[in-house]
């Protein structure tokens, strides 16, 4: 896209868009602010979402695939949201499929590009918060005692370590790479439409329980390793479903099926941290439903079913 | 009414439309005092009432708003003791008027014009504001209503923003509530400070503290996660210090903070902080468990769950998730072994109804610690019977977990180790192509570790090129993948790189390629010098060329880094007998006293002490030796396991 004017990059788009769909709206391709309108046009995604969806959409010569990591490249910050926004159910379908032996190429490319794009965004530096000192003053506190004149040594806390430039997909940086692409998707979240966040719940879902797929012909369910690296966006992602937006009953339903799901995995597998977090998860959400429930809020019960 | 100018009867009532409009008031009132004419500096009563009740006609005031007006003009006049004549006669409701806009705003909030409804109270928050600029000191506002109207709508404020859906709206207005003093009782203060730090968490929306908050140097909090800590953080303070009660709330907003950012020791020590009473004991020590075994300290884990299955909860119900993560921490390390089976069982045979489905796993760990703990036991029989056990638990748990990478491996491993070479054939190429196709951590170390299983597997089955030619293909794996790791799974690669070395060393000193054999114990010590194993494979090597003199420094060297280490014992021993004089083979059978004493089952110091008894010409000795060492060598594991 060598065009510098947003509007021509973001029609030109849903051109290219028209021949890959079965019909583009003209509410959408006529809209006044396009890239807005194709973040939100429900036709649109849905028919997307379901392309995404069929058994070898991910393969290296999908178009969809190729629209959608052409329109990543854009310079219009509006049109990366709209890749983004598919972002669940890419990393969702070529998750689940890894174990089915199908070329993937198309997903990878999509996947590796948003890893890419934010290995460049940090330029070499993790993620990192300080955990505060209460013994030195801030904005919301005094000090209790006497401040201590030494500087404060920082306390870092990495939420992202550094990330290191990958150009193709191993299958032991897989997780990793998919899991950055959901911090990616996260740092943009309150711009994310519903659905998208739902289709989001619903892999979690998929990914916790593991699915019968038809398509491994009556095999039993396959569920796919959660190491932490993917797990710990997730649940960032999940926590604010969850927790963060209060508009919709429906997401408020899919995320709290969704962390129970994962819940149950983490006390499966004996996965600590994932234990801790998704078990405070459902308690706040047990406390929001309802203070006055007199829930004991310490209890880490191995009884799942009655969460 | 007479009109200003001409003193004729005038109906204002056309022309007064608009009550409301102070403007028309003004001009109207400003007529009229002009037409009441100049007024001494002290009314009295009566001139005030009369006055104020033609104002209140004229213009439809009410009681207060034409006294005010009155007041207002006598001041303007500069007829100051009037006015404050005038003014003291109202008894000014301005609390009212702001409830009444607070009540507004809540109207607008029930049929849920959010929005509006903020807007409405962000007016009665500027007035305030502007009023007191550095917020309320106790005693300042006197009078009491307004200050709780106020309160209100402060709190108010955010959750509308909230509900509207404008989440950094809703931020600034937490803490416009926090960032000054109000006033407000320390409960309510914590509320706000916790909601605002949940909004921070979950909310999605970075909202950048404004810049004239930004002037607290490095304590400044820089970003949304960050903010949300300090307020936690000081709320646990507030809990501490008895402040404010327990609120579950706050523990789980900050569990889930210190998890992400991957606290945990932090995490561990706000649990063992809260009193006594707030956490079932059990649970407690559960959640410390946790804690301790996220933060890799695996061995405060396990006693902490030691004490949820201990004597004091012997009154208790069963807590099973503990139980389980003790059995699986346990067969971790061989020494745990023991502990790893008493977990596992009782995870088992405790478990009611709703927890069925962890005895799958149970079961695979308790396959784990008994196969661990046969390979420490020093009792034939006892050994034996641990690893039927294990192949019995493993192969029960295969019943409800085929697909798991984990329990293929370890089935895999088991059978190895207890020579069923075809099985365990092929559970390592099931494990291989589940590890190739899965995505995640099921990548480079385990696969590594599958290629270790297969070429000693090779080296079992007297395979030695295939052997090499696996080894081959592991260290190169390894060379490909310099990349960032954890410190964790670095240490785990070097030692397998290590062994990878030290059994090709073997291998090729087997085969008499020394040359070989040399390159591969030095690349061995490149990676620890201080490895008794490497040492003991170099002084094999000599041996084998029939250097004792050299074999016998290796094997010293080993045995003054570990000196309990058998092999290199039992091997000094050997070449001191090889060396034959009579004085070296009194040395040699304390060696291997020694060695029998720390290893009673090693076949080889039997052999040799056999061999040492018949040079001596003791032969019923010798028999009794080599026959010891016969049947313990029928049921040794496969070499290279040891």
């Amino acid at each position: 896209m060598s065009s510098s004017n947003p509007d021509s990059n973001a029609h030109s788009c849903i051109q290219s868009l028209s021949s890959i769909l079965s019909s583009v709206p003209s509410s959408v391709s006529s809209s006044s602010n396009p890239s807005f309108s194709l973040l939100h046009d429900p036709t649109i995604t849905s028919e997307i979402s379901s392309l995404l969806r069929l058994p070898d959409s991910g393969s290296g010569d999908n178009n969809l695939c190729r629209w959608l990591y052409d329109t990543f490249h854009s310079t219009d910050p509006e049109l990366k949201l709209v890749v983004l926004r598919f972002v669940p159910i890419i990393a969702g379908v070529y998750l689940t499929r890894i174990s089915l032996r199908k070329s993937l190429a198309g997903f990878e490319a999509i996947v590796l590009a948003l890893y890419a794009h934010e290995t460049t965004a940090r330029d070499g530096q993790p993620v990192t918060v300080n955990v505060p000192d209460l013994s030195q003053p801030s904005i919301y506190h005094e000090a209790k005692g006497s401040v201590k004149n030494k500087a404060t040594e920082l306390n870092l806390a990495v939420i992202s370590p550094t990330l290191e430039p990958h150009g193709t997909m191993r299958s032991s940086r897989r997780a990793r790479i998919v899991g950055v692409a959901l911090e990616l998707y996260y740092s943009k979240i309150s711009q994310m439409p519903v659905s998208s966040k739902m289709e989001f719940c619903e892999f979690c879902d998929i990914w916790a329980a593991g699915q019968k797929s038809e398509e491994s012909k009556g095999k039993k369910e396959r569920r796919i390793p959660l190491p932490w690296e993917l797990l710990q966006p997730s649940l960032r992602i999940l926590g604010h479903c969850l927790l963060g937006s209060q508009k919709s009953k429906e997401l408020l339903e899919a995320a709290s099926m969704a962390t129970k799901s994962l819940y149950n995995r983490c006390l499966h597998d004996v996965d600590a941290k994932g234990i801790l977090a998704t078990s405070s998860l459902l308690r706040l959400e047990q406390m929001a439903l309802d203070p006055k429930l007199n829930v004991d809020h310490t209890e880490i019960d191995g009884n799942v079913l009655s969460l | 009414m007479l009109c200003a100018c001409s003193g004729e009867q005038f109906k204002f009532e056309d022309a007064l439309q608009s009550p409301e409009s102070l403007a028309t008031r003004d001009f109207l009132a400003s007529g009229l005092s002009s037409w009441t004419g100049d007024w001494e500096s002290k009314l009295d009563d009566v001139q005030v009432d009369e006055a104020e009740s033609t104002l209140k006609e004229a213009l439809s005031l009410n009681f207060e708003e034409a006294r005010a007006l009155l007041g207002r003009l006598e001041y303007q006049r500069g007829n100051f003791d009037a006015a404050l004549q005038v003014f003291q006669g109202i008894d000014i409701k301005v609390s009212l008027l702001l409830e009444a806009i607070l009540l507004k705003a809540k109207s607008l909030e029930e049929l849920e014009h959010f929005r509006d409804a903020a807007k409405e109270c962000n007016i009665i928050l500027e007035v305030v504001e502007a009023a007191f600029p550095s917020g309320m000191h106790e005693g300042i506002a006197e009078d009491c209503k307004l200050q709780e109207v106020f309160h209100k709508v402060l709190v108010l404020l955010p959750n509308l923003w909230k509900k509207a859906g404008f989440l950094s709206e809703a931020i600034t207005a937490y803490r416009r509530v926090l960032v000054k003093p109000w006033n407000l009782d320390p409960l309510r203060i914590a509320n706000v400070q916790k909601d605002l730090a949940a909004t921070l968490l979950y909310g999605g929306v970075e909202t950048s503290l404004p810049a004239h908050l930004q002037v607290w140097g490095s304590a400044t909090p820089n970003g949304n996660m960050e903010e949300a800590i300090l307020l936690l953080l000081i709320l646990v303070q507030k809990v501490a210090y008895g402040e404010i009660k327990w609120d579950a709330d706050i523990m789980d907003h900050l569990t889930f903070a210190f998890t992400v950012t991957g606290q945990f020791e932090l995490l561990a020590g706000f649990v063992e902080q809260a009193l006594p009473g707030i956490y079932e004991r059990a649970n407690r020590w559960y959640l410390l468990a946790l804690c301790y075994a996220a933060a890799d300290r695996n061995e405060v884990a396990l006693n902490l769950l030691k004490k949820v299955s201990g004597q004091s909860e012997a009154n208790h119900k069963p807590h099973i998730p503990a139980l389980l993560f003790g059995s699986k921490l346990s067969s971790q390390d061989p020494k745990h072994a023991l502990y790893g089976i008493t977990f596992a069982r009782n995870a088992i045979d405790l478990a009611d109804q709703a927890n069925d489905h962890f005895k799958g796993q149970a079961h695979k760990f308790l396959g784990v610690c008994y196969g661990n703990a046969a390979r420490v036991s020093i009792s034939d029989s006892e050994r034996a019977h641990f690893q039927k056990e294990s192949l019995t638990s493993l192969n029960s748990a295969a019943l409800n977990m085929k697909e798991d990478p984990e329990l293929v491996f370890n089935l895999s491993l088991e059978n190895a180790v207890q020579r069923n070479l075809d099985v365990a054939f092929d559970n390592a190429m099931m494990y291989s192509n589940m590890v190739n196709n899965d995505s995640g951590r099921a990548g480079s170390l385990d696969q590594l570790e599958l290629l270790r299983l297969r070429a000693v597997l090779q080296i079992a089955q007297e395979q030695p090129k295939q052997a090499i030619e696996t080894y081959r293909i592991l260290l190169s794996l390894i060379q490909a993948q310099r990349g960032p790791q954890s410190d964790l799974e670095n240490v785990a690669e070097r030692k397998i790189e290590m062994a990878a070395w030290q059994d090709l060393a073997t291998i090729y000193t087997k085969v008499d390629s020394w040359r070989d054999a040399e390159i591969c114990v030095n690349k061995a010590k490149s990676v620890d010098l201080y490895s008794p194993k490497s040492w003991h494979t170099s002084g094999l090597l000599f041996e084998a060329q029939s250097l004792y003199k050299e074999a016998l420094v290796s094997f010293s060297i080993a045995l003054s880094i570990e000196p309990d280490y058998v092999p290199s014992i039992v091997s000094t021993a050997i070449v001191l007998v090889q060396i034959g004089n009579e004085s070296s083979l009194q040395i040699a059978r304390s060696f291997l006293m020694n060695a029998v004493r720390l290893e009673p089952t090693n076949h080889d110091t039997w052999r040799n002490l056999g061999l040492i008894a018949k040079m001596e010409g003791s032969l019923e000795q010798a028999v009794e030796y080599f026959q010891a060492a016969y049947e313990l060598e029928m049921s040794a594991p496969v070499e290279a396991f040891k």
